[in-house]
């Protein structure tokens, strides 16, 4: 798979909206920032489709690849953006970098520890911001933001979060 | 005090939101500083009868809490296992180091958290070093992860 992967997937509640421009994308932050609900989501829609009220809008199949079982699961994912959530111990093994150099997915690591056997940029490595007001008719929009890409290293500029754009209805 | 294992640790509960999964107690949600946490981390209320009430998700089991809020609470609840602590964001830093100050707590940590601009104690198992802030943590733990 070549080019942008653009996701879009919306709850009741939650919103979330990221394009996707390399093949290994880290997302991580603070603690409830919403990493593991966006996995969950995507799990759902994969399991339950429509059933679950979710509407989810992206130019391939999005999956969740996890437990002991992952190699199995891998074998039945081509051309999809891969989810895989923290707490999956094999995103970290040398194994798992040799098989997905096979594949042709984009891989969405929800981790903190350096993955040091993939070769991922450091501008691909994004945290979750949310806009909007909890409990309100308008689901909360979660927009996700580089942690170091943006880092101005000549000028020690602080990071600058792109603008965030109005939810969809 | 705060003890820590950076990096690979085979003994240590890797995936700690299953853990919980299996293993909460409700009654841990009586006590006042998890429900102190979990307001603090979660931005949710420990209900009455053990659920909580969240604002992005209504009204949840604990088991829909965040993997860090989970780990946090592993960590205090139960004593004879060491918890992967890279699933906390730093948010869960100032935690640690409270809980650290009323007994003993060890853990695993994967990457180097930040546990903020204040001095504290914290001693690097790999080690045996005894480190006060980020400047002597980073060198010696930034070996292992």
């Amino acid at each position: 798979m070549r080019g942008s992967v653009s996701l879009r997937v919306r709850s009741a509640h939650l919103q979330y909206e990221q394009t996707f421009h390399r093949n290994i994308t880290i997302l991580k932050g603070d603690s409830a920032s919403g990493k593991t609900t966006l996995v969950d989501m995507i799990q759902e829609y994969e399991l339950n489709g429509s059933d679950t009220g979710i509407i989810l809008s992206c130019n391939c199949p999005c999956r969740v690849l996890s437990g002991n079982t992952w190699k199995e699961q891998l074998k039945g994912m081509h051309g999809s953006l891969v989810f895989i959530d923290e707490g999956n111990r094999f995103a970290a093994s040398e194994e798992f970098a040799h098989e997905i150099r096979r594949t042709d997915n984009y891989y969405v690591i929800v981790t903190r520890e350096s993955l040091s056997n993939l070769p991922y940029s450091v501008t691909e490595i994004y945290g979750i911001h949310s806009a909007g007001k909890y409990a309100s008719q308008e689901p909360v929009y979660h927009h996700m933001y580089r942690i170091y890409g943006d880092y101005d290293l000549q000028n020690g500029r602080e990071p600058q979060l792109s603008s965030i754009k109005p939810s969809i209805r | 005090m705060l003890k820590i294992y950076y990096g690979e640790k085979e003994d240590a509960i890797y995936n700690t939101s299953v853990y919980f999964k299996f293993n909460y107690n409700p009654e841990w949600f009586k006590d006042p500083d998890i429900i102190h946490m979990v307001k603090d981390i979660d931005n949710s209320s420990v209900l009455g009868n053990g659920a909580i009430d969240s604002p992005v998700l209504g009204v949840i089991a604990p088991v829909t809490l965040s993997g860090g809020l989970k780990t946090l609470i592993l960590i205090d609840k139960v004593q004879d296992r060491i918890f992967n602590a890279s699933n906390c964001g730093d948010n869960c830093a100032g935690w640690l180091l409270r809980i650290s100050r009323e007994r003993d707590i060890t853990v695993n940590l994967r990457h180097l958290m930040d546990f903020g601009p204040d001095d504290f104690e914290i001693m690097i198992m790999n080690t045996g070093d005894i480190v006060h802030n980020m400047d002597e943590l980073i060198p010696v733990a930034g070996r292992y992860v």
